[in-house]
């Protein structure tokens, strides 16, 4: 006992000496990079990628080690409470097992981070010290107090496991809020210079100039697009910390030995998937509700997103959205045919009439009545009801029911049609100024590349996973489940959720910067360097797709590094695996 | 290996349903005028959904460990990488250089505004004036003495004598270059070119309004307000950079091109001021 707390401490140590070394590095290296010298040297050329290529790759790679540190500590804290409460282990373990990898990972996060203020002022010196300077609280005193009081909450409640258990359970869990407290006001922190480069804080009549003199702090941070930036990012992180769960659930059912491990991994992959998915569902709303805040900030960005430069970069976007939700329902379509009993489940057939009414009832109400007109949910709501009403009113109908399975792969055929509508634009064009007859929708049909008919194609693919999850729920309850025998092509599913996920992110990262056209600062600073173009869509594919495999490689190192010898020498048998009612 | 064949069996009937399915599509399509380029994409569609029921009613996979599993989940990571590439490849891909030029004319004024550009400017005069002094020394070698009296006096400041027609051609050619570098056609059709619904089109606007009016209205986009687009009025829609973003030249060029667009069989419609 004695020799594993000094092995802990040891560890412990070891962590936040490197943790607290990259900070006081920082420090002296960001000291000497300010120091009044009378001759700068002109910024550094990196080879081959160029200065631009090179931020972006250190920066995504720092976006997405924080968005799992700050996404995964969400769920875990729930799933420690829900262990708790359940009395069921399966949850503390999944909790811990997250925790883990996120502690090895948080270090990747400090390495990078550092990197990133390191190759910023090596490349763009002016503008950094510019944009510093003007949250210069933020980034000399707010932040770095903010990493350092989380560095330490993560650490004592990772290294508290052991010691806050049974009656002192309560005490672990409010660190693990605490920890969320932290981390969340970390994330709205950062943010507030993150979106005032995309939409600086302006004032009626004034230059942007002019106000940039006269505003405080909290005008810039309180931009135009800082909640809803900081509200994308929140859910953001919580789909992608479930699906990276799913990921270490995938890897460690392969490794899987005994069949009680194989038990535990499905349990834990299926829900990592849940929450992944379950989050995912609002992810498309508080993209919207971002967007929406830009182009009221200035409506050319509008145009600039979906129909000019940008257009191409949201066409991916949806072939990206389509796969996930197709990938997350396939993982929901293997997971049922584990479960016996399953043909006993059955559904209202005018459920299923509203799922393939939906597309096309949803985008004619939106044009009528466009968002956010609260018309449109009195025609939308009973929609979505009348089938438990009329259930209700005129009881022969419930005997019209179809089986899970029909509603499942009709469920299939709208994603489908809803990612088809996603995905039409107005032109098959890399930039509105190419667009010609021959590449342009027909004018009567233009209406499915507005907004109303891609709002009703989000909602169709949210629908249909909610209407699978429900009748999941539905299978469980009636049937027994098997876990540890789902189809292994599941284990597929949950890491392409993962890398897909991954890197959906890294190029929506890239529109969000990208929007700001050849401004450091929209419309306040320009970038005059040569790479201050668009880079085309091709060319961020390949970056896009290095950095998910960097972030990939690095991650999958992380959860062998962690979990694999440990689940050696921890005894799975101990774990209670299969709940009640189940095999 | 009955269930193999029966798979196999299905996958053709599947192959089979979408390609008809995605084939009616196109009909349809054809039939309703979409263009060539979406006829594709709905076919593209029919397939991926017969893709989808493949895989649905696919057997189960053998599970895997060790070695092979390694190497399976490689082989996942490169086929989703390269899928995910080409499939961003594939889509339409402009030029870069095409936006690089434009940038360099967007932010020339801002640029020598600055304490590098003022340097830049100033080493490229002194380039310039050197070559010419060079240029000059070679031809007076060349010529001998007498070729300083047959040169005629101040070449450059020669003026032809249409100057009024072609300053002013110029003007309305740096308001076309304008109209394109601040992307005015994302919301204003001209031409038959350009967004729509977003804004007015454009093409008998020098008909509709004085060009005090449309500069007005370019420095304050809440200072004049078109019909039919009253709702886009309310919402803001123009953006109000353009004060910032152009000099005083720029939006009098852009005026200027502007006043002679002069077509009645488009219907631009007439602004007035709001109450």
């Amino acid at each position: 006992m004695t020799t594993k707390g000094q092995r802990i401490m040891k560890s412990w140590q070891r962590r936040l000496f490197v943790l607290f070394g990259l900070l006081g590095l920082l420090t002296v290296f960001g000291t000497t990079a300010y120091a009044q010298v009378p001759a700068p040297p002109p910024p550094g050329q990196f080879p081959y990628t160029g200065n631009r290529t090179a931020v972006w790759i250190v920066g995504q790679l720092h976006i997405l080690f924080a968005a799992f540190i700050l996404g995964a500590p969400i769920f875990v804290v729930i799933s420690e409470w829900l262990g708790y409460r359940k009395q069921d282990p399966r949850y503390d373990r999944l909790a811990r097992e997250v925790t883990k990898v996120t502690v090895i990972l948080y270090s990747m996060t400090a390495l990078t981070g550092g990197l990133f203020i390191f190759v910023l002022l090596a490349t763009y010196p002016q503008f950094t010290t510019w944009l510093i300077n003007h949250f210069f609280m933020i980034f000399a005193v707010i932040y770095p107090l903010l990493f350092i009081a989380e560095t330490i909450v993560l650490y004592v409640y990772f290294y508290t496991w052991d010691a806050l258990k049974g009656e002192k359970k309560g005490r672990h869990i409010a660190l693990g809020v605490l920890l969320n407290l932290i981390g969340t006001i970390t994330l709205f922190v950062i943010d507030g210079p993150t979106s005032f480069m995309n939409t600086p804080a302006k004032a009626e009549g004034v230059s942007l100039v002019e106000y940039m003199q006269t505003a405080t702090l909290w005008d810039k941070v309180n931009n135009f697009s800082w909640m809803p930036l900081n509200l994308h990012r929140l859910v953001g992180n919580v789909t992608f910390g479930g699906f990276i769960t799913g990921l270490i659930a995938a890897y460690m059912y392969m490794g899987a030995r005994s069949d009680e491990e194989r038990a535990y991994y499905d349990w834990m992959g299926f829900v990592g998937n849940l929450i992944g998915v379950g989050a995912s569902l609002f992810l498309p709303f508080m993209g919207y509700v971002l967007s929406y805040e830009q182009c009221d900030y200035d409506a050319s960005m509008c145009p600039y997103m979906m129909a000019d430069h940008l257009s191409m970069f949201f066409e991916m976007q949806g072939v990206m959205v389509g796969l996930i939700f197709l990938a997350s329902n396939y993982y929901i379509w293997l997971s049922m045919k584990r479960i016996e009993g399953v043909e006993q489940v059955r559904m209202s057939f005018l459920t299923l009439l509203v799922l393939v009414a939906l597309p096309v009832v949803m985008t004619y109400v939106w044009t009528i009545f466009p968002v956010p007109d609260p018309a449109s949910l009195a025609v939308l709501i009973p929609m979505l009801l009348a089938p438990a009403i009329l259930n209700r009113v005129i009881p022969p109908l419930r005997r019209l029911t179809v089986s899970s399975r029909t509603v499942i792969k009709v469920g299939f055929l709208m994603i489908v049609i809803g990612n088809a509508i996603w995905m039409t634009p107005h032109a098959f064009v890399a930039t509105q100024a190419l667009a010609t007859e021959e590449l342009e929708l027909p004018s009567d049909w233009g209406f499915l590349a507005l907004m109303p008919a891609k709002n009703s194609a989000a909602f169709t693919l949210v629908f249909v996973t909610v209407i699978n999850y429900i009748l999941y729920n539905r299978a469980i309850k009636r049937g027994t489940i098997k876990w540890g025998q789902i189809d292994f092509a599941s284990q597929f599913a949950l890491i392409f959720l993962a890398f897909s996920a991954i890197w959906t992110m890294g190029l929506m990262g890239a529109v969000r910067s990208l929007l700001k056209k050849y401004f450091h600062v929209y419309n306040l600073v320009p970038d005059f360097t040569a790479e201050s173009f668009t880079p085309t869509l091709a060319y961020s594919a390949w970056w896009v797709t290095g950095i998910t495999l960097v972030f990939y490689i690095i991650v999958s190192f992380g959860i062998v590094v962690t979990l694999w010898p440990a689940k050696d020498k921890e005894q799975v048998a101990a774990v209670k695996t299969a709940p009640a009612g189940a095999e | 290996m009955s269930d193999r064949l029966r798979f196999l069996k299905s996958i053709g009937v599947k192959l089979l349903g979408g390609g008809v399915v995605g084939i009616i599509l196109v009909g349809v399509a054809k039939g309703l005028s979409f263009p060539p380029v979406f006829q594709a994409m709905f076919f593209i569609y029919g397939m991926l959904g017969a893709a989808v029921y493949i895989l649905l009613d696919a057997p189960a996979l053998r599970p895997l460990s060790g070695l092979p599993a390694l190497m399976a989940l490689v082989a996942f990571y490169v086929i989703i990488s390269g899928v995910y590439i080409t499939g961003a490849s594939l889509l339409p891909q402009y030029d870069p250089e095409d936006e690089k030029g434009k940038i360099d004319k967007l932010l020339k004024a801002k640029r020598a505004a600055t304490e590098q550009g003022k340097a830049e400017e100033l080493l490229a005069r002194t380039k310039a004036l050197s070559e010419k002094a060079e240029a000059i020394m070679q031809r007076l070698q060349a010529l001998g003495g007498s070729a300083i009296a047959v040169a005629p006096p101040g070449a450059d400041s020669a003026k032809p004598s249409g100057m009024p027609s072609t300053a002013s051609a110029d003007l309305v050619a740096l308001g076309k270059e304008q109209w394109e570098l601040q992307e005015c056609y994302n919301c204003h059709k001209l031409f038959g070119q350009g967004g729509k619904k977003r804004g007015p089109e454009m093409d008998n606007i020098g008909n509709m309004m004085s060009p005090e009016q449309m500069r007005e209205k370019i420095l304050d986009p809440m200072s004049w307000m078109t019909e039919g687009f009253e709702k886009e009025f309310r919402k803001k829609k123009m953006p109000d950079k353009y004060k910032e973003l152009m000099d005083e030249k720029e939006i009098m060029a852009v005026v200027a091109y502007l006043s002679t667009l002069k077509d009645p069989s488009v219907n631009t419609p007439k602004s007035v001021k709001p109450n």
